[in-house]
């Protein structure tokens, strides 16, 4: 040992952790490419697919090696792609429009929901019977901040409630019980089942009645990484559709893995959930296919309620195995 | 002036390092924006930064006055008595390492939303270094003083304000400027969690809002607003400092 002072050992530690370099591919032990695909939160039946393929060999027959990453509401996965810490991310049709125009180059080739599972709900008892009455009423309004669909709906129909912000699961939904003024926002398909399961049960609005419906649950990588990578990016999106398809015929085995990993929601409501999006993803269109007029209505929705600015080309911003 | 060049020059030269750097490399807008970049922001969302701006300051200027005060006090009653000390003063060291994160959504449910769970959140972030402070100032007095004040027959009021508290001012100081930046901290955490939207928006909630529509430059102007008011506060605490110390302490003068 070197009379180098201790000083310097934790320097030496922090250089001596090399990072992968973007775009750079990894090979496992058997020859495939390893890619991590980063959740935009917990394992949830909105990743069922996802995880399915992972556990099932789906990915692996495809050569392909993957990390399925969980998230959650602090994790900036859209950003970790845009930056290629992680090779793919999940997020919303009107997150990547968003951040292409902030400067980072991702690019959607995978569209798990069809329709957006948002939705915005409050307590069964509360008398309000659509969306726009429940808009309408006093109250507050639990919304993570920023979220662009409730740009959408401040313009259009107007929110009269207070907003403040959603701090995740159902505490501030079962702590205004009795006074019942709150809403809050919610996958359609998970916290309303929840919130039944605790005795409290919900009246749910599902946002993309209100015509603003983004492809949701949305795959993105780096467009230099789908360059330099097709392969890659089409062996991960053959499998995500196989991966789904067996998904949706039966979801136990996913389920049963998700809930190791997430122990907030009990087996039953993983299985309600994943039944009740199945409509909400399998509409008939090829599984995780995208089109142009959808993603071009949505950049001027965007345009329209000024979240964005609409310098970017729609054309640009997915590529759909179609 | 002269006192200011320094500093000044440091960030120019810090901020024109940033500005080369970013260009340099062609970073993202998203990830990391020019300190130009940011100032357009700044100057394009000057009213809802105005806005936050004044909501933080307030939730901050709240919360510290309220923990120097309680701060203070419960030094002095901590101070009067060793068995009062070892009793209470393990929970307020408790104070200091609860995670705010954690509590801020229990603040939500006992202190609803806005300004109020704001100022507690503010308060319970900046209790401790006046709490631990005040105890060691009032601790330090010397044990001579002590005695030439018992000699002349001093009453314990007498004996306080005119020796201890005074001798402790010092420390007491102190402890108000580690306090007073912790409070704009835990104004913004609060405002994470309690603030509402739109013009009633403190900084904390704009910074959440656009680091999540990726508008990281009104993010990074937000944040600069929220050092700012810190450095404000802990200028006043400094000047104040001044003011009550100059004339008579060591470590006020210019020596």
């Amino acid at each position: 040992m070197t009379r180098a002072p201790l000083i310097l050992l934790p320097l030496a530690l922090l250089l001596g952790c090399p990072g992968e370099p973007a775009g750079a591919q990894a090979t496992g032990a058997s020859g495939a490419t390893k890619v991590a695909i980063q959740c935009n939160w917990l394992p949830e039946p909105q990743f069922g697919g996802i995880y399915h393929a992972a556990q099932a060999g789906i990915f692996a027959k495809h050569g392909i090696e993957a990390d399925v990453r969980k998230g959650g509401p602090d994790i900036p996965a859209v950003q970790m792609a845009a930056a290629g810490q992680v090779e793919f991310a999940l997020a919303a049709a009107d997150e990547v429009i968003r951040i292409r125009e902030g400067g980072a180059d991702v690019v959607a080739v995978f569209a798990t929901y069809q329709t957006a599972p948002q939705g915005l709900m409050t307590h069964g008892e509360r008398e309000v019977a659509t969306l726009e009455e429940l808009l309408q009423a006093e109250g507050t309004l639990a919304v993570q901040p920023g979220l662009a669909y409730v740009k959408y709906l401040e313009q259009t129909i107007g929110i009269k409630a207070k907003l403040v912000p959603y701090q995740g699961g159902l505490g501030q939904y079962m702590a205004s019980r009795e006074s019942l003024d709150f809403a809050q926002q919610c996958f359609v398909t998970s916290e309303p089942l929840a919130a039944e399961r605790e005795g409290a049960p919900a009246k749910v609005f599902l946002i993309a009645d209100s015509g603003f419906n983004p492809y949701t649950s949305v795959v993105i990588t780096r467009r230099d990484y789908l360059e330099r990578h097709p392969e890659t990016v089409a062996a991960v999106v053959a499998a995500l559709q196989e991966g789904w398809r067996a998904y949706l015929d039966d979801p136990s085995a996913a389920n049963a893995h998700m809930h190791t990993l997430n122990g907030s929601m009990d087996v039953e409501t993983f299985s309600a959930a994943a039944e009740a999006q199945k409509p909400l993803i399998d509409t008939g269109a090829p599984l995780g296919s995208m089109t142009l007029a959808r993603w071009e209505e949505l950049q001027r929705q965007l345009v329209e309620v000024e979240a964005v600015e609409g310098s970017g080309k729609p054309s640009d911003c997915f590529v759909s195995s179609e | 002036m002269k006192r200011l060049l320094p500093p000044m020059v440091t960030l120019l030269a810090a901020l024109l390092v940033w500005e080369g750097v970013v260009r340099a490399f062609d970073v993202g807008e998203y990830l990391f924006p020019a300190p130009s970049v940011v100032a357009q922001a700044a100057a394009d969302n000057a009213g809802a930064l105005a806005r936050g701006f004044g909501l933080t300051a307030l939730g901050a200027l709240a919360g510290f006055a309220l923990s120097a005060v309680v701060g203070v006090a419960l030094g002095a009653a901590l101070a009067a008595s060793r068995t009062l000390e070892r009793a209470v003063f393990p929970f307020t060291v408790f104070l200091q390492t609860v995670p705010l994160v954690a509590i801020a959504p229990l603040l939500v449910i006992w202190f609803g939303y806005g300004l109020r769970p704001v100022i507690v959140s503010a308060f319970v972030v900046s209790l401790f270094p006046v709490i631990a402070n005040t105890l060691v100032g009032l601790r330090s007095v010397d044990p001579a003083l002590r005695d030439l004040f018992r000699l002349y027959g001093a009453s314990r009021w007498d004996r306080f304000f005119k020796l201890e508290l005074p001798a402790a001012l010092p420390n007491v100081f102190a402890g108000f400027r580690v306090s007073a930046g912790l409070a704009v901290i835990g104004a913004i955490v609060g405002e994470f969690f309690a603030s509402y939207a739109g013009d009633d928006a403190g900084l904390g909630l704009l910074v959440a809002s656009w680091i999540k529509q990726y508008h990281t430059d009104r993010a990074f102007a937000a944040v600069g607003l929220a050092s700012l008011l810190g450095l404000l506060m802990f200028g006043a605490v400094n000047g104040l400092s001044q003011l009550l110390l100059g004339r008579w302490h060591a470590s006020a003068q210019e020596r």
